[in-house]
Formats: structure tokens, sequence, C-alpha cells
């Protein structure tokens, strides 16, 4: 990248939208790959997230939806990138690609800690800790005061009666609704969830995908959901980002592009 | 600085939480650290005994002549300068150096010949175990030669110098005040320690000569620099006593030490020593390779948590002392379940061998030094053995550990 191109990632008009908000995530001609007997590789030609939008990553497993995720936490290296910026609060956007190429390995775990929580499709949750201290994990790597936060946050989830239980004494739903507490109690600008409700039951899925929804619009935070139920969704107002899937027929290998 | 707080909070969560096997941890390290323990324990209990007894006895420290000489005053006055020495004092010709002690029983008179023997401020035999003399007048037995003549300290004893001038005997008698007795562990002959001034009268007096100052009759003694046949001589300390006795091997004087058995027991020291390192090195190198096989295998089972901490947004430079401080613990608490058992055992053994012990002696001792260097180079092997299992958390890709179910 020329240094008049990384001059016009950083924030200026460029991040500013029509209507106000600004941009947090944009991705331009990002691509990772993965190798292997049957190869894969995805690619992202232009895709924008708002601040307060609800994003829908829609499409079958093994598409490409946790790659992304995973790319947009900033866990996971894009081989290629002509631009991909994250900009959260009032902060300065950040060069992901650049950090990553710095090997920032750390600013980029910081700005992962301060602006986003992640919801994991089982639990993720730490066995040796009480469900209060799992939710207050990001508070205390900030330093924030954590007791309000988590309290206001598991009343919300309806799970206000476990605080002072361990994860291994909860049902799947019940874990999943600390997962969502701990993604949410720090105040993040952006959620991510990988198939947060894929392992429960339909009525449980439903209740807490709509709690989740609702805590997020109230927080307005940004929230990118990776699903196979396109209906729960669209049902719940997402915007649905789809991946088109075409196989290499001579090769075996799989090429997704992202759109929406 | 939260996040390297939150991970040492986190790790002892989780050592706490998996508190069975931190338990087996903590036992395994003082299964191996206890015996240590115990082991140099004895040794050094030993060997500071027999040091202790060595250093404490004034005998041990002690230089005879082999044989009489002639030691001016020069001489004495040159070997006090030295600074391996402790005490030094002339001794008069054996042969004169005697006197008949009696005392007045109930029924009958005790007497008994003793040796004399020459004594002043700083003798140590005298100040270690009795008093020494401070009047002529003076005199502290041994305890075979009080038992003998049936006296404590503090009566009063005459003695009795004879000789004989032309054919005709004579015998001159002082009081002398017993001030102390020996014990029987510190002297075994009969023997009266005097002060000089008192053992040079004598002396003169078998000589023919008289004394202004006892009231003696006999010649005037000529003024001039008086010889002696022998003397006490003592060491400073053990060390000092080899080199005192080099000192005087190079003078040509033939002396007889105890430096021997001190060498023995510093022999001793040095196998001990050496039998124990061999041990410690091997008990080092297990407890290093269970310790670091442990520590990895717990960071290879909590590679998804060690994922999700990472994915929660710790950074690279605190998630790794999460092995690190679970290692610490374990030293910690490892090494004081060690020194707790070593304590039990080292009070059962001094119990078990309480009646060969004067008191302040042990034969299982360590100092809390000791104890220190232990933890110091537990908690060493600690950080070390964890050092790996910290270099593979930092390899830990949370986009390939957090789906693991």
């Amino acid at each position: 990248m020329t240094d008049r191109e990384k001059q016009q990632n950083h924030p200026g008009a460029g991040d500013i939208t029509q209507d106000g908000g600004h941009r947090v995530f944009r991705l331009a001609a990002v691509v990772k790959c993965w190798n292997g007997a049957h190869g894969f590789e995805l690619t992202v030609p232009d895709l924008v997230i708002q601040k307060g939008e609800k994003v829908a990553l829609v499409g079958f497993s093994g598409c490409g939806k946790s790659t992304l995720l995973d790319l947009l936490a900033m866990i996971l290296r894009p081989d290629s990138a002509a631009e991909f910026t994250f900009r959260a609060g009032q902060d300065a956007s950040l060069d992901v690609t650049g950090a990553w190429k710095q090997k920032n390995i750390d600013g980029l775990a910081h700005a992962r800690m301060r602006h986003i929580g992640y919801v994991l499709q089982t639990g993720g949750l730490l066995p040796f800790l009480r469900v209060q201290d799992n939710i207050a994990l990001s508070c205390w790597g900030l330093g924030l005061p954590e007791k309000a936060a988590v309290e206001s946050v598991a009343e919300k989830l309806g799970i206000g009666r476990h605080l002072k239980k361990f994860p291994g004494q909860l049902s799947v739903g019940e874990r999943q609704r600390v997962a969502i507490a701990r993604a949410m109690a720090h105040e993040p600008s952006v959620v991510i969830a990988d198939e947060p409700t894929a392992s429960l039951d339909p009525i449980n899925a439903e209740e807490i995908m709509a709690l989740f929804t609702e805590l997020a619009e109230e927080k307005s935070v940004t929230l990118v959901v990776a699903t196979h139920e396109w209906e729960r969704v669209t049902a719940l107002d997402f915007r649905p980002v789809t991946f088109d899937l075409k196989q290499d027929t001579g090769s075996g290998s799989v090429r997704a592009v992202v759109s929406g | 600085m939260h996040g390297f707080k939150t991970i040492i909070r986190l790790s002892l969560r989780d050592y706490f939480h998996e508190r069975l096997l931190s338990a087996c941890a903590v036992m395994g390290l003082a299964a191996i650290l206890a015996p240590l323990l115990i082991l140099f324990g004895v040794k050094s209990g030993i060997i500071n005994t027999m040091v202790d007894r060595l250093v404490k006895d004034p005998r041990n420290l002690e230089i005879s002549p082999i044989g009489s000489g002639r030691y001016g005053q020069k001489w004495f006055a040159t070997m006090a300068g030295f600074s391996e020495v402790l005490f030094v004092i002339p001794q008069t010709r054996s042969i004169a150096s005697s006197m008949i002690l009696s005392r007045k029983g109930s029924d009958r008179t005790h007497t008994l010949a003793v040796d004399l023997i020459p004594t002043d401020k700083g003798d140590p035999l005298l100040e270690k175990w009795a008093r020494v003399p401070a009047e002529n007048a003076e005199v502290v037995l041994s305890a075979s030669a009080a038992r003998k003549i049936k006296v404590v300290a503090g009566q009063t004893i005459m003695g009795r110098v004879g000789r004989s001038v032309k054919g005709v005997k004579e015998q001159v008698t002082i009081a002398l005040k017993v001030v102390a007795v020996l014990p029987l562990a510190a002297f075994s002959r009969d023997a009266a320690f005097i002060r000089l001034t008192l053992l040079e009268a004598t002396e003169d007096y078998r000589d023919g000569f008289g004394s202004v100052l006892f009231g003696w009759p006999g010649k005037k003694r000529l003024p001039g620099l008086r010889q002696y046949p022998g003397f006490r001589l003592y060491a400073r300390s053990i060390y000092d006593l080899i080199a005192l006795r080099d000192r005087l091997l190079a003078q040509g004087l033939e002396v007889y030490t105890r430096a021997e058995q001190i060498e023995v027991v510093q022999r001793l020291d040095r196998s001990f020593s050496l039998i124990f390192r061999l041990i410690a090195i091997v008990a080092v190198c297990g407890y290093l390779a269970s310790m670091a096989s442990n520590v990895l295998a717990g960071v290879n089972r909590k590679r998804r948590h060690l994922g999700v901490i990472r994915l929660i947004g710790f950074s690279t430079s605190s998630i790794v002392w999460f092995p690190v401080v679970q290692s610490v613990a374990t030293s910690i608490l490892g090494t004081a379940l060690a020194a707790g058992l070593y304590g039990i055992s080292a009070l059962v053994i001094n119990r078990l061998f309480a009646r060969y012990l004067a008191a302040g002696e042990y034969v299982c001792r360590l100092s809390a030094l000791h104890l220190a260097a232990a933890l110091f180079v537990t908690l060493l092997l600690g950080i070390m053995a964890a050092s790996y299992a910290a270099f593979r958390v930092t390899k830990i890709e949370p986009s390939t550990v957090i789906r693991d179910v």
C-alpha cells in the first residue's frame, strides 16, 4: 500500500456516511485461502458494515462464514487485502492489514478487547470461573468496574440467579445466555456471534436470539451474526450477507465470494 | 497491566478449580524435596554438631610441645603477637611443678599430690568450664583432685612444697582458696591451676631460692631472664590451629595437636556434600522433566480455554504467564509442604537422638537460609519447567482452537 492509499484509510471523509453514522468495517478485495486436499478460497470484494447495523452472514456450513467472522474479529490474518479497516467509537480507524503485516498482534488484541464481543456456537466459557467472573472477563482486562455492568446485563438475559454458579452447572441454553452477557458486559461497539443458537432447541433459540437482538439494539451495538437460519434473521430485520460458492472442476477447490 | 493482573487471577482460579491435580503436583514436588531436605538436614546437623564439639572444646585448640625446650620471654611475646594465637603462657619444669594439697576433714586429713598448671586471664579452658584465679592464693582444681581431697568451690585448702637443702628436708605451706572445680570432661588428671607467679615461686623454692612475696626463706634469686621448658598454647579456631601448627613445625618444634581429628571431620563433610550433590542432581533432573511434561500437558489440555482468553483480547505478553503462575504456585506450596514434612521428621530424629546430644546440639538441622535457598531453587526450576509450555501458549491461534469441542 502506498502512503497516499494509507491516508485515505484514516478517519476522514471516507469513513463518514451520508446519514452521519460511520463505517465500522470496510473491506475491499480481502482474500483468505485455505490450502489442503480440498482448497478453499474466500473473497470479499466489497463489504461495509455501518455503525449500529445488524448483519447476518447466511449460508450452509463450510461456506466461509466462520472464516469471515474470524477475519472481522481480527484473529485470522487475511492473505491479501486492498483495504481492511476497523473503526469503533471515537478512536482513529485501525488499519487491520497493516497491523497484521507489522505483526502488531497485541494491538489487534487490544482493539478486540476494547471494542468487540464474540459469542461462540457452544459456550466457550471458562469452566474454572463462576458465571459472574466469566461475564466480567473483559472488564477485568480493561480495568473497568464490573459489578454493576455484570448484574445489569445478566438481569436482562435472565441469568441473574446463576451468577454464583460455574458453567458446568448450567444448561446449554443458560450457558449461551452467559456467553452473550460476556460479549456485551464491557459495552463493545461490535458483537460478533458464530451460530449463537445452533445448538439450542427451536423455542430456546428463538427466545435467546430475540433477547440478544433486543439488547444489541438497546445498546446500539453493531451486530454481526453467522447463521444458517435465514428465516429467523430476516424476521429480526438483519441485513443478509451471502456466500456464492463455485467449485473448480479441475482441482476440486471451492471459491466463495461474499456479497451483500 | 490489567491484562497481566487478570491472567494471574485466571491462572490461580484455574489452579484452584483443578485442585485435585494441583495437589498431586504439589505432593509430587514435596515427595522429591522433603527427603532431600531431611538428608541435607541430617548431613549439616551431624557435621555441625561434630564441628561445634570440636570448636567449642578448647582442648581441640591446644598445641602442646613434645619434649622440653628453652623458651624465653621474647619467644612468648612473639607468639602472643600472632593473630592465630588465642592464649599462651609459659610452663615450668614438670618435675618442679607439683604440690601436695591437704584438707582437714572431720575424721582425718586428706592429702593429694597434684600437677601445677599455670593459668591467667584468657585461658580458654578455665574460661569455658570454670573461672580464672584472680589472686595468687586462689586455685582451680580438676574434678578428680577435688573429689580425692573432698573439697568444693569456696573452701580453703593447704598447699605444701618441699625441698631438700644439703640433705635437710624443708617445706613451706600456703593457704589456697578453691575458687572453682573443673568438670571431669574438661580435665582428667589430678591438677591445680594457679597463677604463674605462684608456680614460679614454687619452682624457685625447690631450686633453693626464697620468695619475698610469699615469705618463703632461701637464697635470693639472681635477676635475669627466665627460660621455660614448655608452654600452654591455644589457637583461636580450628583453622588457625592448622596454620599455627605448621608455623611451629617450621620453627623446628615438635608439637602435638588434634588437627587430624578436625581434618577427619572436614573430609567427612566433603564426602557427605558430594553424595548429597549427586542425589540432588538426579532429583533436580527428574523433577524438571516431570514438571515440564506436567505443565505442557496442562497447556495442551486447556488449548481451547487459552484460545478463548486470547479471543477476548488478552495480549501475548500477559497470557504467557498463565502456566508460569501455576508452576510458581506449585513451587511455593510444594516447598512449604516439604518444609513441613522436613520439620516433623527433624523433630522425630532429634528426639530419637536426644540422649546423645547436649543442649543446642542437633542431628538434623537446617537454617532458615537453607530453606530459603530451597524455595529459590524450586522457583527457578518451576519457571524453567514452565517456560516451554509458556512458549507454546504464545503459538495458540484462537481461530484454530475456539471451535474445538
